[in-house]
């Protein structure tokens, strides 16, 4: 081939590239979050993004599709089964104080225009192919089930706790990509067991409720509450999720990875 | 006779002019240098950023009886993130567009002005700034404004930055002699940060000093947002300020190289805004970790001399230590669990790992992307030596693709888990002398020490708590009801000590009973 058509052939492919560049590859099909509520006018779509703008995006990005520490709301199932803004209104007047969000006294007419908002940002979010700033269950496919298994097994310490036909039987139908990912890495919801001695040697077992450095409180056998001062009694917890943390360290991405695809094997 | 007369009536009157200018609440800059023990002049307290109090009535031995003395309530259900001034007898702080000047004895409102309804992002608010008998704000939609102090009127109104460009703005100005410094934020847009003098009578920009290229500079970056307000070091007449991250944030093909000056702390002439050096705590960050937490400067010894230093607890799990005058490196070390970095460089600045930059199927980082430190204030005790900073260990994932683009955020992250831990790290050896877990979950307050030797700050479920500087022991606390979103602040006034402590849209004030005697 002469120069002039190396240089040709060169550049067209710097064009095709830089075309596909800027037009991503449409993602794998996934389960799309849909909205199950009639479309809103606009103008209450726009009020709703005003409000949006000012007192969420900051967290949730501008177009709900995650920003500074908050999640992507276009994704979100709490968004997907919101009717008419029942989900939502709860979420955003009492807001999420173990996660850091904070509470908004809105009117029920702001609220409304609120929902209406996520619910559009959804449905464009549904349909757009590029530019997105989530992940995909495609993303997530990089990883070895062999040797996934084998740290489950081996050196991730997970069989010590787990078992792929016992509790963690069918978990890859529970949950999908980045959802599966995070309860693996850290299963939030799992609730730690604490026994309180008093001092008149008097032992009381529950889950724990609540814990800080003054008051310890659980739930007993009979799920009702009960807390102490924690200078008056001892206190023993065990916390199931203790391991998932003491692994924070130890993981390799690849080791990630590899459990990833493992556990999506688990239908 | 006649003249003599006039003269003598014309200087009566000038006379009380000053007399009652003497007696209005005035804030000469000169005070600011060394502020007095009933004032709280500036965001930090002094220029220095130590958040450190001489006060002493107050006492590890007797702060078990410290109580409510009075509260002051907004109702509003945002919370509060200023730290107020007090000068004069009269608090002065914001929460998002109110500002509030309250009776700094009995927490009575004096006046309330509220910024017109705008469309900048409303995440929070850190106070005002104060010259002779006016007082700067800086809106959500980055206008600085100038109030008159006595009543909250407006005197001029001067746009920062282009709100709808994507920037806003959110700190507590800083006063120096005769220029008020600005700062601002935007994270969304490929915006350049940068810091701002402005003529405190005229509301006039006296310099700029960008922090990044201008937009649209190939393969270059944008970001270098100034959010927090700097230090002041007046005997070398240096501006110290911090950095925050690039933009696009979390992807860095379109940015190659250490893309200066995002993630530095930077020292500056404040009356030219001329850079004088720069220290990189970040280079090419793909994590969003501004390094923008308080540059506290420290006067202390290294290897038995004497050494005027500036340390920053920064939001990439890195303790530095620099040398203020010239920049140059003295310690780095980490103050919890980091691995996105390689080591660390000849001029003490961390190593990216390519590996653990943001990648389709994404990277386990700690910190996570709030970082092991952010806006809550460390204090130095230089009794003790002590840094105490209110750390949050965490761990997250990272993700970023190509068709997450090279605009703004330009990537996702999701963070796993964190827990609180209060730290106390020797200055000189970056070791950690002493470390509080205060519980998993969200972060701490901010930190505020005094000469006694205590150090208040708050848990992440809304306890208040006064620790002994020395070893960490909690010595006293109270149940607020809502995690601290402020760093605190002291001074004394009629002869008793005074601890203002802000929790939900709630400012609290906490003394002893009888002063203390």
């Amino acid at each position: 081939m002469s120069k002039g058509t190396i240089s040709a052939v060169l550049l067209t492919a710097i064009v095709v590239a830089l075309h596909y560049a800027q037009k991503p590859v449409h993602a794998a099909a996934q389960p799309q979050q849909t909205s199950a509520n009639a479309p809103a006018a606009a103008s209450v779509i726009d009020s709703g993004g005003a409000l949006f703008y000012t007192n969420c995006a900051f967290c949730h990005g501008r177009d709900a599709a995650g920003g500074e520490t908050g999640p992507d709301l276009t994704r979100s199932k709490l968004v997907s089964e919101d009717k008419g803004g029942d989900n939502i209104s709860v979420v955003v007047r009492n807001g999420r104080p173990d996660k850091g969000m904070p509470a908004f006294n809105l009117s029920d007419a702001e609220l409304n225009s609120l929902q209406a908002f996520l619910h559009n940002r959804m449905l464009i979010a549904s349909t757009q192919k590029g530019g997105r700033r989530g992940v995909d269950v495609s993303d997530l496919q990089t990883g070895n089930k062999d040797a996934g298994m084998r740290y489950f097994q081996g050196a991730g310490g997970c069989a010590k706790c787990h078992s792929p036909t016992g509790d963690l039987a069918g978990i890859a139908t529970r949950y999908q990509g980045l959802r599966l990912e995070q309860r693996m890495l850290y299963p939030g919801r799992a609730r730690a067991t604490v026994t309180v001695t008093t001092a008149s040697g008097q032992t009381i077992s529950g889950t724990l409720a609540y814990r800080d450095e003054f008051t310890i409180a659980m739930r007993d056998a009979n799920e009702t509450y009960r807390s102490w001062p924690m200078d008056k009694v001892k206190v023993s917890i065990n916390d199931p999720i203790q391991a998932h943390v003491d692994l924070f360290p130890k993981y390799t991405d690849d080791d990630i990875h590899n459990l990833m695809a493992y556990l999506q094997t688990l239908r | 006779m006649k003249l003599l007369q006039s003269t003598l009536i014309l200087a009566l009157a000038t006379f009380s002019l000053s007399s009652s200018r003497m007696a209005a609440q005035d804030l000469e800059p000169a005070q600011i240098l060394h502020p007095s023990t009933d004032s709280w002049p500036t965001y930090h307290g002094d220029y220095s950023g130590r958040r450190h109090s001489t006060l002493t009535q107050i006492t590890p031995g007797n702060v078990g009886n410290l109580g409510l003395s009075w509260v002051f309530q907004t109702n509003q259900t945002a919370p509060i993130k200023s730290s107020p001034l007090m000068v004069d007898g009269v608090l002065y702080f914001t929460l998002l567009e109110n500002v509030y000047a309250v009776d700094a004895r009995s927490g009575h409102q004096i006046w309330h002005y509220t910024y017109p309804p705008n469309k900048g992002f409303h995440i929070g608010q850190r106070g005002l700034g104060m010259y002779k008998g006016y007082l700067f704000y800086l809106s959500p939609d980055a206008h600085l404004v100038s109030l008159n102090a006595k009543d909250g009127s407006v005197r001029w109104n001067v746009i920062v930055a282009d709100y709808t460009k994507g920037y806003w703005t959110t700190e507590a100005p800083l006063v120096i002699r005769d220029h008020v410094l600005v700062g601002v934020s935007g994270d969304f847009d490929n915006l350049r940060g940068f810091i701002r003098s402005v003529d405190p009578e005229t509301g006039k920009t006296q310099w700029n000093w960008y922090a990044s290229p201008e937009a649209g500079t190939s393969n270059a970056t944008t970001g270098g947002m100034t959010w927090m307000t700097g230090t002041y070091d007046p005997d070398l007449n240096l501006l110290y300020w911090g950095t925050g991250n690039p933009t696009p944030v979390l992807t860095g093909s379109s940015r190659p190289g250490d893309n200066l000056y995002t993630c530095s702390i930077v020292a500056l002439n404040p009356d030219t805004g001329q850079l004088t050096w720069a220290f990189s705590a970040s280079p090419h960050d793909t994590h969003d970790w501004d390094a923008v937490e308080t540059p506290i400067l420290i006067d202390g010894t290294v290897n038995g001399a004497p050494r005027k230093l500036l340390a920053q607890a920064s939001r990439n799990g890195y303790f530095f230590v620099l040398d203020r005058i010239t920049g140059k490196s003295v310690l780095t070390t980490t103050f919890g669990p980091t691995n996105w970095a390689l080591g660390i460089d000849k001029q003490g600045q961390p190593i990216p790992n390519p590996a653990k930059e943001p990648t389709p199927d994404g990277r386990l980082i700690a910190p996570d992307e709030s970082g092991l430190n952010n806006y809550r204030s460390s204090s130095f005790d230089p009794k003790t030596g002590l840094f105490i900073v209110d750390s949050h260990p965490a761990w997250s994932i990272y993700f970023a693709k190509p068709e997450d683009g090279t605009y703004g955020w330009a990537g996702a992250d999701y963070g796993l888990w964190g827990k609180a831990v209060v730290e106390a790290i020797d200055y000189q050896t970056g070791k950690i002398r002493w470390s509080r877990e205060f519980g998993e979950g969200g972060a701490s307050a901010g930190v505020m020490t005094t000469d006694s030797g205590l150090a208040f700050t708050g848990d992440p479920f809304g306890n208040l708590v006064a620790l002994h500087t020395s070893d960490g022991k909690t010595l006293w606390h109270a149940g607020t009801g809502s995690p601290m979103q402020s760093s605190p602040i002291t001074y004394e006034l009629d002869g008793q000590q005074y601890v203002l402590t802000s929790s939900g849209g709630i400012l609290f004030s906490w003394t002893l009973p009888n002063n203390g005697q």
